[in-house]
């Protein structure tokens, strides 16, 4: 199955083949269906992975591309959702100013153990970013302007008689923004940017001899991870109208490291389909709650029990099984089929 | 040229999407002609768990009751119970799941303040009346036509703690441990408020964070305030924690703490020591059979649930099944006053023309009100009587010198 590029154009193309198009038109056709085929219920459960992903993507960039761990992803997603609850509600600002405004928010803020990590690597980078993550929370719970645990109300989205309510609108407005974040960052992997990352990775000291400034880019890295970060708090914001200090603790970072290892560290599918995993697990269970509710109730009250321990048990069999990650079986599935009926 | 073509399409598609919005249904979710769908949220697997199980039991038994008896007006309860973890996240996603899957038609219990008020926009949205356990002042000053609560509120409930200090002795100095959060501080609005009505004031504050177990910092800034009485505005295990602290200082001080640390694990905790432990409670001691309201209860959960592991237990949380009680019954008068005609605006409608319905001494009668979407203002304080392991009533049912309302 030969795959001959004649021009460099085709080469760098994003969409290699005929075959990879067509899925994405099929899969592009069946989200556009989706909202008139599902149920409100379930459409909410695919907004948060949509935001979910958003999220993913930024901190992969950061941590599966650039070797730079961080702990301190909830507190830019609740910079993030707090600039926006704070512009819209205070200043009335639109929703199209407010979201980027709460990426670059977020972005500045990242400075903070931006720069740090220049001087700090592993765990006391780790530990670095998780005390950012309590800072941000404390701040958050005590400042008087974000109303600490009383919470903070979003305005809609919308002026002028239309606003964006149902589950539907919502859908489709996440469902573009993850589409752009993930083109966005499908394309920064494949620029001078994205190999620089991957370079500071792989060795930092032979990349800095290479010429890579190792100041500008790892800055960089986590300035982009808290775009995205704060962009996906922004969007929870609006989609929940109310935002309260407990919705961005440190289970949240834990959610979105544990979204990008199952997914796969170092791949922008991987982090789709970590966020989709990780996001999906808790309404898998009470699907299956319910469904053993009637004809099983002792069960089914013995999985709410373990809840938590179905979960952890999930993620440990998956990293057991496959420590690529969902990506890895992507992979393999994908190497076997293109190489069918051959093992090589 | 193709991909400008390709780009405006995709466009135009998501803007048609985004204008294309739901028809409004003609039924009324949540209500059949044979039954309403309520949900009960509690936290069966958070932070909050101890409070579940007993939550759910008297959900289960006063359903069975009142289905038992044919319904509300013709209609039985089909009764969803789903975990809220209690945290706002959790909560989040238990509510969607009855509002939007099940398709509730009411909220008659959600547990935890932080989560009620994140999913208060999903239920205005939908239109469902929710009642908050640890409702906060935000739910009812200046009220929310969909959020009621059948219960004292933590600002009342310290400051009836407050005046009970102060009426036995009035030149009390009161100190105030409190947990950093919304419900302590709550707490301590209450407590401040009472004392300034009584021209003092509170002459020691110390907030402690979730989770603290040493609290010899926070009783030492008390002793050297020279405090003659504390309100505790604590959890169980906290206020445990001060007792031990307190005898182990050698301080004879007064404690006087809030309805959730009432409770039969206090003296399995504190021991002896409980003794004299005071706390302020909407809701009397369950061993007070000859009350009419308690009869009605334990005869309830005898016919209907299991009393050897429920109230017949003396290890067993009876407050929080009393106390959950005190919402069913609220929302079953609620829905019988509205009617057959049963939709959201009859049902806050039936809520608000609740008028001094009788508990039989249980609690305060409870009362709606159009303006007022708070039962009471009134609780009572016991006292722990360490060698029987029950608390008994100190001071009766009463209102504070000042409410929150």
């Amino acid at each position: 199955m030969a795959n001959f590029k004649v021009s460099y154009r085709a080469d760098t193309a994003l969409l290699q083949n005929l075959w990879v198009k067509s899925w994405l038109i099929i899969f592009i056709v069946a989200m556009l269906l989706l909202p008139f085929l599902l149920h409100r219920y379930e459409l909410s459960i695919l907004i948060e992975m949509g935001i979910a992903v958003i999220g993913a993507l930024g901190l992969n960039l950061l941590i599966g591309y650039t070797g730079q761990i961080s702990l301190g992803q909830g507190a830019f997603v609740a910079i993030g959702a707090y600039t926006s609850g704070l512009l819209a509600g205070t200043l009335g600002l639109p929703f199209l100013v407010t979201l980027p405004l709460s990426g670059l928010m977020a972005a500045g803020l990242s400075l903070i153990v931006g720069v740090p990590s220049l001087r700090l690597k592993g765990l006391y980078l780790a530990l670095g970013t998780l005390a950012f993550g309590f800072i941000v929370e404390y701040i958050i719970f005590h400042w008087d302007l974000t109303r600490g645990d009383l919470g903070m109300a979003v305005p809609k989205i919308g002026t002028q008689g239309f606003f964006i309510e149902t589950e539907r609108q919502f859908f489709y407005l996440i469902m573009f923004f993850a589409a752009i974040a993930t083109i966005v960052a499908k394309n920064l992997t494949r620029t001078k940017i994205g190999r620089s990352f991957v370079a500071i990775r792989d060795r930092d000291t032979a990349a800095e001899a290479m010429g890579i400034s190792l100041a500008k880019y790892k800055i960089m890295a986590f300035a982009v991870c808290a775009f995205y970060a704060g962009v996906a708090g922004s969007l929870m914001a609006y989609y929940q109208k109310w935002i309260v200090p407990g919705n961005f603790d440190i289970s949240l970072s834990v959610a979105y490291i544990a979204m990008i290892v199952l997914g796969g560290v170092g791949s922008i599918l991987g982090s789709v389909l970590g966020a989709i995993l990780i996001t999906g697990i808790p309404h898998g269970i009470v699907y299956l709650t319910d469904a053993l509710r009637a004809t099983y109730p002792h069960l089914s009250n013995l999985v709410v029990d373990l809840k938590l321990g179905i979960f952890g048990l999930i993620i440990v069999l998956t990293l057991l099984f496959e420590p690529q990650g969902l990506v890895g079986i992507y992979r393999r599935i994908k190497v076997y089929w293109k190489t069918w009926p051959f093992k090589y | 040229m193709k991909i400008r073509l390709w780009r405006v399409s995709v466009m135009l598609a998501i803007v048609i999407c985004l204008s294309m919005n739901s028809a409004w249904a003609a039924e009324v979710r949540g209500v059949t002609d044979k039954e309403i769908k309520i949900a009960w949220l509690t936290d069966l697997s958070g932070p909050g768990k101890y409070a579940g199980p007993p939550m759910c039991d008297v959900a289960r038994d006063f359903v069975a009751m009142v289905n038992d008896q044919g319904g509300i007006n013709g209609r039985k309860i089909n009764l969803i119970i789903e975990d809220n973890g209690i945290l706002p996240s959790t909560t989040m996603n238990a509510a969607k799941k009855v509002i939007l899957k099940d398709e509730v038609f009411v909220i008659a219990m959600n547990l935890g303040s932080a989560g009620s008020r994140a999913i208060l926009p999903l239920c205005e949205e939908n239109k469902v009346v929710v009642m908050p356990h640890g409702a906060n002042k935000d739910f009812y000053s200046p009220g929310n036509k969909w959020v009621f609560v059948p219960h004292t509120v933590q600002f009342d409930m310290a400051a009836r703690a407050v005046d009970y200090i102060l009426e036995k002795n009035s030149k009390a100095r009161i100190g105030m441990i409190y947990q950093d959060d919304d419900f302590g501080r709550e707490g301590l609005a209450g407590a401040t408020a009472a004392a300034a009505v009584m021209k003092t004031k509170l002459v020691a504050q110390a907030p402690y964070k979730t989770g603290t177990i040493d609290f010899s910092p926070h009783m030492t800034t008390m002793k050297e305030a020279n405090v003659d009485a504390i309100v505790l505005w604590t959890y169980l295990p906290q206020s445990a924690a001060i007792i031990k602290q307190k005898v182990k200082m050698g301080w004879n001080v007064d404690l006087i703490s809030n309805n959730t640390t009432d409770s039969p694990a206090l003296f399995a905790l504190a021991g002896e020591a409980a003794e004299g432990y005071m706390l302020v409670t909407p809701y009397a001691p369950l061993h007070l059979t000859n009350l009419p309201g308690v009869q009605r209860l334990r005869e309830m959960n005898k016919k209907y649930g299991n009393p050897a592991k429920t109230l017949d237990d003396p290890a067993y949380n009876s407050y929080l099944y009393a106390s959950s009680y005190g919402y069913l019954v609220a929302l079953a008068e609620g829905l019988r006053k509205a009617g057959r005609d049963l939709n959201p605006e009859t049902l806050i409608k039936g809520l608000e023309s609740i008028k001094d319905f009788d508990m039989g001494g249980l609690c305060p009668n409870i009362t709606f009100g159009p303006k007022q979407h708070v039962s009471s203002f009134s609780s009572m304080v016991l006292k722990a009587d360490a060698k029987t392991k029950r608390f008994v009533i100190a001071a009766p049912i009463k209102e504070p010198k000042i409410t929150q309302n």
